[in-house]
């Protein structure tokens, strides 16, 4: 099976197979020899073979947590969280060009965790410029203003204050 | 007493249950409607609904509250820190109800939850304070005239709120140009924070240690102080890491600065749990600060070198007990412990809130740990709340033993599914500086530097590719195929997979 895999400022592709009880894995131009046990529904304890060694023996215990986004995880091992994005093979290409296009369209503002409208600063058909504020999102008693990224003009406010909102969903469009 | 309300949530009313369960005393939780699944309902006796998510609806309903004790047969009443724990009014409530508030006086909580009365207090008991106004500034003292009072004290100084805590209304003020703004400022924040616009003027102590001496006070007079905390490390005026003791200060200081502490206590006839916070000077001269009229946060670091259970002895002097600990005893600190708070906030990311389910927890174990936490695997961090879901110490041999220790823990400590400060403490216990206990309240926004710089750490290439590694293991187990053409008689992998190819 073939993935790509992003993690840090690189994609990795990956081809995995199971080879009797250890899988290949095999990333970049080296393949990793792993002995892979499940521990718990997102959880794994990894042997896995150093470098330029067939023996499946330095110990990982990693776990992972969903995102929203089907095959975004956060990784946790040797004391690190580190997000990953995993897509079949090509995946990145075709998501690419979805954002590349949506990039120069109208700016969506969306909220960034879940939380509460404290205040709305803007109304429908307002001007407003580069890193204006927009709205207040108020979670744990601490306010965050979300700003405008550049100069434009609100076409849709579809929030009012008081109102709950989930992580990510539109609080207002700017043209 | 045998049964107590603990109008609080999250991991202090858990800790409060801990300390009631070893008395033998039932415990009475209270819950808002987001609450309903906390570990602090799942732990207690009987748990009572107190209204809607909102705190002002309900763990800040004073009515409710008394009226849900009053049901449950409670007799006492622990309020935790926060909510109501400094509220004058709900601490005459409870007396006013028959109920035994498990904490100061009424009276006491009003004298020393205001900061100018509080320091005239301490001046009356001969300690020194920072100096500054000694009556506050209400919301009608003209500009001219708080121009003119900050003129006798001089500037650099800080702005700060009668009624203030936690930060709010606090304001640094280096020149008379910035003044009018800053107070402006301070009035607003402290009249919607606390309902009291009042602020006063204090001279601006240039990098000082924030060194503080917990209290316990007993109803016959006698008043203990304790081995000093430092709690110099903070972010945004709220401390994130504290330990006991703090290596600026020698056992000559620590004399003089737990009898200062206990001789303000003792002018004002304080009982129960209290703690005075000092500023440290460079020169080895303190300035009483504040008092906070409730348990702490940062108790456990006192716990942990005293041996000394603080919430059983607020119950035990609640009810009435004398306090017999031996006062030398709490003066002598066994080794050293450290402690971090884990709030759900992400530090790579400006520290925005992190509210949400948590996915997968497992909680560092070994020798010289202790979690005192709210949060389980499955569980909810509300947004309603205040983002700290549990505190870890460490105890060891030496400051280093400690730190290592600190060290360890958090990297076996993992809360999946929401992020955490935990990567904040890993680079902050990297820290030269701190390593060496060089540092002063301004440690943290010096070495932050500018916000959103990138992540605190940067991730090891070896790690990355063991998690594109992990990554693809968890994919491949779970893909269709894999599962379908798996012949191992392994029926949990199966299962699980096919659990989640149905997803």
């Amino acid at each position: 099976m073939r993935f790509e895999i992003a993690a840090g400022n690189n994609i990795h592709t990956v081809t995995i197979a199971r080879k009797g009880a250890v899988l290949h894995v095999a990333i970049g131009d080296r393949t990793v020899i792993v002995d892979a046990r499940r521990v718990g529904e997102m959880a794994w304890s990894l042997l896995v073979a150093p470098e330029g060694s067939a023996e499946p023996v330095q110990g990982v215990d990693a776990a992972l947590a969903a995102h929203r986004t089907a095959g975004d995880f956060d990784v946790h091992l040797a004391g690190r969280t580190i997000p990953v994005q995993v897509r079949l093979a090509g995946g990145f290409g075709r998501q690419k060009k979805a954002g590349a296009a949506a990039g120069t369209g109208p700016q969506r503002i969306t909220a960034p965790m879940p939380g509460k409208i404290a205040r709305v600063l803007v109304t429908a058909g307002d001007e407003v410029k580069a890193r204006q504020g927009l709205v207040v999102v108020e979670a744990m008693k601490m306010e965050n203003e979300l700003r405008a990224a550049r100069d434009g003009r609100v076409r849709e406010v579809s929030v009012v204050e008081g109102q709950s909102v989930d992580a990510g969903a539109i609080l207002l469009v700017v043209e | 007493m045998k049964k107590i309300l603990i109008a609080n949530r999250g991991e202090i009313a858990v800790r409060v249950i801990r300390a009631c369960r070893d008395m033998g005393i039932d415990t009475v939780a209270i819950y808002s409607e987001c609450d309903r699944a906390a570990l602090h309902v799942r732990l207690a006796d009987e748990a009572w609904p107190v209204g809607p998510s909102a705190p002002r609806e309900s763990y800040l309903r004073i009515d409710t509250i008394i009226d849900v004790a009053k049901k449950s047969g409670a007799d006492g009443v622990h309020p935790g820190y926060g909510f109501l724990a400094e509220n004058h009014d709900f601490a005459a409530a409870c007396r006013g109800a028959g109920l035994v508030f498990i904490g100061p006086s009424p009276e006491a909580i009003t004298l020393m939850g205001s900061k100018t009365a509080a320091r005239q207090a301490a001046i009356k008991a001969g300690v020194p304070v920072v100096p500054g106004t000694e009556e506050p500034l209400n919301e009608q003292t003209s500009d001219a005239e708080v121009l003119a009072v900050a003129e006798r004290i001089g500037y650099p100084l800080m702005l700060k709120a009668v009624a203030g805590g936690g930060g709010k209304g606090m304001r640094m003020v280096a020149m008379a140009a910035e003044l009018p703004a800053a107070l402006r400022a301070a009035r607003s924040e402290a009249l919607s924070a606390f309902g009291d616009g009042a602020v006063y003027l204090e001279r601006r102590i240039l990098a000082p240690r924030h060194i503080e001496v917990q209290l316990l006070g007993d109803h016959y007079g006698t008043v203990l102080p304790f081995v000093e905390r430092e709690c110099s490390i903070q972010r945004r005026h709220q401390k994130v890491v504290e330990e006991s003791p703090s290596l600026s200060v020698s056992p000559e200081l620590r004399r003089r600065m737990t009898s200062a502490a206990a001789a303000v206590a003792r002018t004002v006839g304080y009982t129960n749990a209290g703690t005075i916070e000092f500023l440290l000077d460079a020169d080895g001269s303190f300035y009483f600060l504040e008092m906070n009229t409730r348990l702490q946060v940062e108790h456990p670091v006192t716990e942990m070198v005293t041996g000394v259970d603080l919430v059983q002895w607020q119950i035990r002097i609640a009810r009435g007990e004398r306090l017999d600990l031996i006062p030398e005893s709490l003066l002598v600190p066994r080794a050293h412990a450290i402690e971090c708070r884990i709030y759900a906030e992400d530090p790579d990311n400006g520290f925005l809130p992190s509210p949400g389910r948590i996915q997968g927890l497992r909680v560092p174990q070994g020798p010289g740990v202790r979690d005192d936490s709210g949060a389980y695997e499955g569980g909810e961090v509300p947004i309603f709340y205040d983002p700290m879901i549990s505190k870890l110490i460490t105890w060891g041999e030496t400051r280093d033993h400690a730190i290592a220790r600190m060290k360890r823990a958090l990297a076996e400590y993992q809360v999946r599914g929401i992020r955490t400060t935990i990567p904040f403490f890993q680079w902050l216990l990297e820290d030269e500086d701190f390593k060496a206990a060089r540092f002063d309240t301004t440690f943290i926004d010096r070495k932050m530097g500018t916000p959103g710089s990138g992540p605190l750490q940067a991730i090891a290439a070896a790690h990355e590719e063991l998690a594109v590694i992990a990554a693809a293991v968890h994919m491949f187990a779970r893909s269709p195929a894999t599962v379908a053409a798996s012949s191992a008689p392994v029926s949990r992998w199966q299962q699980a997979g096919r659990e989640e190819a149905l997803r």
